[in-house]
């Protein structure tokens, strides 16, 4: 072989080289999970995964997922439709695990799909952080895998509901709540605080999901006049609530709508109409004791042209956050990334995070409200941004 | 005692009764005709809510105005399903003779493309826009001006197509074409023309509804089975093809409804529904509205 | 003949012998699929013999996965998904005579109308109860469930069989081709209507249990969904109703098309699955088990 001949080859094996190097280097990280896009919580389902996606490009444009070593490496979704079904839910993460063999996992919506999945995590031992999950049973979920930053969980939210009343000066309430799991749930600890409290609860009605008239209902409230109507609704319901509550002019100046104020859809529907209106939701892009839930809602907003839920949005991209400053530290070994999560405290868009057992043990249970179609923690005391104020009239 | 007397109730009932009636109106004309179970009849509901909603929020077209618009685009859609696949069913005689079976598995089909279409264009997440929605108050009443234009034009429309069809001459083709298919051709009834402007009537009807709904509740991909179903019972309750008694039963359910609540309790709304709906099957399965006529 | 039910025996020992060799995921796969063969044959005892199409199969399943979640705990599993096939059984046998007195049309809304009613009689008494949703600990393996189900599809495809070749079958189909004249030459037509009704029913409930404690979570919502009951119909027609191997082919294909569509087409794949079946319905008629049948024929 002829000297240049050899050179040339030489450069050609040096240059290839770096090629393959650069490619073992951009080798992305892949995250799996699974999603309702058809089904029963197809409509909740977005704003979890548009925060997904907006923490995927953010990664990304910062040259990727930061690894221990100072490498950082692109950020590769694999999702599949769990079409609302749970047993979906548990066959696509066997999947996800098994067949995909993805790097990392995020979660699915819904209490029920994180239930299904506990097991399932523990079985493999892989770790996931959650988000749309909120129930007294997730304590029931053996310590391991599975992790819930959420501070939503009804218990919690009856006491600090009923505080959060009494130190406004209600003294009668009337309950409304939808039959689905997570407001009869809330509705079944509400009642006790109240009682606690010396709220006289002088309204107390369930109603099924499907329904599509609440007038008989709301003149029952109307005609008790109580200082507060506490309506634990989910979304679809919620808008019926907010247009037949103004149809009737209920005048209670304590309004709670547990599910869908938070959503944007509900704000441009119902206008100026749902100012004052109080829900759940322990995050809000007002707060500066949080500076980057202000950067999150405006590239958000920016993202898809709509708000992000306060609730869910917020969720899923803490956790994100969680799994990303774990990764930083631990890398993607799931035993130690597990315990990275386990030990670890993190900064979020929420403030700090930290875990005992499956809960956060960290962010306040609170309750947002509208005003001047802007989502402001009003509760507790510790981390509002703004005061409580009674509701003016519809 | 006082509010089951208050016009309250019942103006909450005839809003939702005269939706149900509309939306029913719409499932009845087709299942008369052409003996379709049109299980996709709710998704046709969620493309006028959707219409409504892009016109009104893109180019601030009020919802009147889209009602026209819906019906064009249902209409549309009913021919393209009528001339694709209706009648090449219903010209074989194989497949026309288990009539149930495949209608039910077409629309089912049909109703998963118009759902997951919908969903991949405009995403899953729910809209919803803010239209008309001051409240009136009248004799003690209060109203939102969106229920009660709703009310007018849910009622007009239904009536409207019942003086249609008693008056004009395509609606006594079409009555005929309902009540004895067989001899309606032998009479000169053009069946395939009947049949054509039926499914267009009916689909326009049920895009119309979807605009009225789209005023007041929340805007999704997947909001249309829940209407299926109301329309389902209530043309079970009126009797299948019978047009006028599905409306009178439409309105019904809306009184049964609203007053069943105010006498129970809300919690037991969907069980009052189903329990009638089943009761009627099981008990009186030509409807309640209808003289029994079996064949 | 012979070499047919040589491929289903091995088709059912493969399903049952994935947990030795085959991955989580395809157990998985193979429960899902043994599950839908369940319960599209077992739907066929009724709605494929008499040509009474039930939409409300989900009922039956849902039943089952209730009284299921109601005793897990209380008395052993095995024990606990018998009594939900009873108590589906003995569900069909109340409602039967009421139910099947309906035909044509009117049976396919009332079936489905029967289905949510229980559906929110349910939901009222769990929400009366305080109940929100109910979680299960200590369920059983995943192999455990995997065999139950496959003896489950196994039963389920030996019943239909039997039934289409006995006296009772023949009986059943004579409803299907005119039930009045049946009734005329002494078919004892509302007998063996309401035992192809409680047949149709046992096995759903078995699965219901099954599939819930797979999940571990019972929420009522999601036990009675009535896209189960959709999902049942489908599959059983888009196989063929003509013979046994239509439900079986029927879940298989389902199966297939999922898995090769979910990877591949993730956004596409209901609407893939929507055209499949215009498709079917207008121009294969007697479904992939006519498919399959006219393909060995013409050699």
């Amino acid at each position: 072989m002829k000297g240049p001949t050899r050179l040339a080859f030489a450069a050609l094996g040096a240059v290839m080289g770096l090629m393959a190097g650069a490619a073992v280097a951009q080798d992305p990280v892949t995250i799996g999970y699974s999603i309702a896009r058809t089904g029963i919580y197809a409509a909740a389902a977005p704003s979890q995964e548009n925060s997904y996606k907006l923490w995927q490009t953010q990664v990304n444009a910062e040259g990727g997922l930061l690894l221990p070593g100072g490498e950082r490496r692109p950020v590769e979704f694999v999702s599949y439709d769990d079409q609302s079904n749970p047993a979906n839910t548990v066959r696509i993460y066997e999947k996800l695990i098994t067949q995909d063999k993805v790097d990392l996992l995020a979660a699915p919506w819904g209490t029920p799909m994180h239930l299904a999945l506990a097991p399932v995590l523990q079985r493999f031992k892989m770790p996931m952080v959650g988000n749309t999950a909120a129930s007294v049973q997730l304590r029931t979920v053996a310590p391991g895998y599975i992790w819930f930053p959420t501070s939503a969980i009804p218990d919690a939210m009856g006491a600090e509901l009923a505080k959060m009343m009494k130190a406004n000066g209600v003294t009668s309430a009337a309950l409304l709540a939808n039959e689905l799991p997570y407001s009869q749930e809330f509705r079944s600890f509400l009642i006790p605080a109240l009682e606690e409290a010396g709220i006289e609860v002088k309204v107390d009605e369930s109603y099924p999901p499907d329904i599509k008239d609440m007038t008989s209902m709301l003149v029952q409230v109307r005609d008790a006049a109580p200082d507060a109507v506490v309506a634990m609704t989910y979304p679809a319901d919620a808008f019926l609530f907010a247009g037949q509550a103004k149809e009737l002019g209920l005048k209670a100046p304590f309004v709670l709508s547990l599910i869908g104020p938070t959503i944007d859809a509900y704000r441009k529907a119902n206008g100026t109409a749902v100012n004052g209106i109080v829900s759940s939701a322990h995050w809000s892009a007002q707060a500066d004791k949080w500076p980057k839930g202000r950067p999150f809602f405006d590239a958000y907003v920016s993202a898809f042209g709509e708000e992000p839920d306060a609730l869910d949005s917020a969720l899923s991209y803490m956790s994100m956050e969680i799994l990303q400053q774990a990764v930083a530290k631990a890398g993607l070994d799931p035993e130690a990334l597990r315990e990275a999560i386990a030990t670890g405290s993190f900064d979020t868009i929420n403030g700090e995070v930290r875990f005992e057992g499956v809960q956060n043990v960290v962010t306040p249970t609170g309750f947002v409200q509208i005003q001047d179609g802007k989502i402001e923690l009003v509760w507790p005391e510790s981390v509002k941004t703004a005061d409580y104020a009674p509701k003016q009239g519809w | 005692m006082d509010t089951l007397l208050s016009g309250q109730l019942l103006f909450a009932a005839l809003v939702s009764g005269s939706l149900y009636a509309l939306v029913a109106l719409g499932l009845n004309l087709v299942y008369g005709t052409l003996r379709l179970l049109n299980i996709a009849h709710g998704d046709l509901v969620m493309i006028g809510a959707y219409t409504a909603f892009w016109m009104f929020s893109l180019f601030a077209v009020p919802p009147l105005v889209s009602l026209v618009l819906a019906a064009a685009l249902c209409a549309l859609l009913g021919w393209a399903v009528y001339a694709g696949l209706f009648r090449r069913m219903l010209a074989k005689p194989d497949l026309a003779k288990r009539v149930e079976a495949n209608s039910l598995i077409l629309f089912y089909g049909i109703s998963v493309i118009l759902q997951n279409l919908t969903a991949l264009a405009f995403s899953s997440t729910s809209r919803g826009y803010q239209y008309l929605d001051t409240v009136i108050t009248w004799q003690g009443i209060s109203m939102t001006g969106n229920r009660l234009l709703s009310l007018g034009v849910a009622a007009t429309i239904c009536f409207g197509t019942l003086l249609f069809l008693r008056f004009h001459l395509f609606g006594w083709g079409l009555r005929a074409v309902i009540e004895r298919r067989e001899a309606a051709q032998v009479v000169g009834v053009n069946l395939n023309r009947v049949q054509l402007l039926t499914i267009c009537g009916g689909f326009a009807v049920a895009g119309m509804a979807g605009v009225l709904v789209s005023m007041t509740e929340q805007i999704t991909p997947f909001m249309g089975f829940p209407f299926t179903i109301v329309a389902f019972v209530v043309i079970i309750i009126g009797g299948l093809g019978n047009i006028g008694a599905g409306i009178l039963a439409g309105f019904c359910l809306g009184l049964v409804e609203t007053f069943g609540i105010a006498l129970t309790s809300p919690g037991y709304r969907s069980i009052l529904i189903y329990g009638l709906f089943v009761g009627v099957l099981m008990v009186r399965p030509e409807g309640i509205f209808t003289k029994a006529v079996r064949s | 003949m012979r070499l047919g039910s040589a491929l289903w025996i091995a088709l059912a020992g493969f399903g049952a012998a994935v947990p030795f060799f085959g991955s989580t995921y395809l157990m998985g796969v193979v429960f899902q699929v043994a599950m839908w063969i369940a319960l599209a044959q077992s739907w066929s005892m009724l709605s494929a013999t008499t040509g009474y199409l039930s939409l409300g199969h989900a009922v039956f399943y849902g039943v089952g996965a209730y009284v299921c979640v109601l005793l897990t705990g209380i008395i052993p599993f095995e024990f606990a998904i018998l009594a939900a096939a009873g108590s589906a059984a003995l569900f069909a046998a109340l409602i039967g005579l009421p139910v099947l007195r309906v035909r044509g049309p009117y049976f396919v809304i009332l079936t489905y109308g029967l289905s949510e009613l229980v559906r929110h009689v349910v939901m009222r008494i769990e929400s009366a109860l305080g109940s929100f949703g109910r979680m299960i600990f200590d369920v059983p393996a995943q192999e455990v469930l995997l065999w139950w189900m496959v003896g489950l599809a196994v039963l389920a495809t030996l019943g239909a069989y039997a039934i289409r070749h006995s006296r009772f079958g023949a009986g059943l189909a004579a409803i299907r081709e005119d039930e009045v004249a049946a009734q005329t030459i002494g078919v004892p037509v509302t007998r063996l209507k309401l035992l192809a009704f409680i047949a149709s029913a046992a096995i759903p409930g078995a699965v219901g249990g099954l599939a819930l404690l797979r999940t571990s979570y019972f929420e009522p919502a999601q036990a009675f969904d009535p896209v189960i009951s959709f999902t049942i119909v489908t599959m059983a027609l888009v196989g063929g109703t003509d013979s046994v191997r239509g439900p079986i082919l029927g879940a298989m294909g389902f199966a297939l098309l999922s898995e090769l569509l979910w990877s591949t087409l993730p956004q596409l794949y209901m609407i893939v699955l929507g055209l499949t079946l215009i498709v079917f319905v207008l121009f294969v008629p007697r479904g992939l088990s006519g498919l399959v049948g006219r393909i060995g024929g013409a050699r």
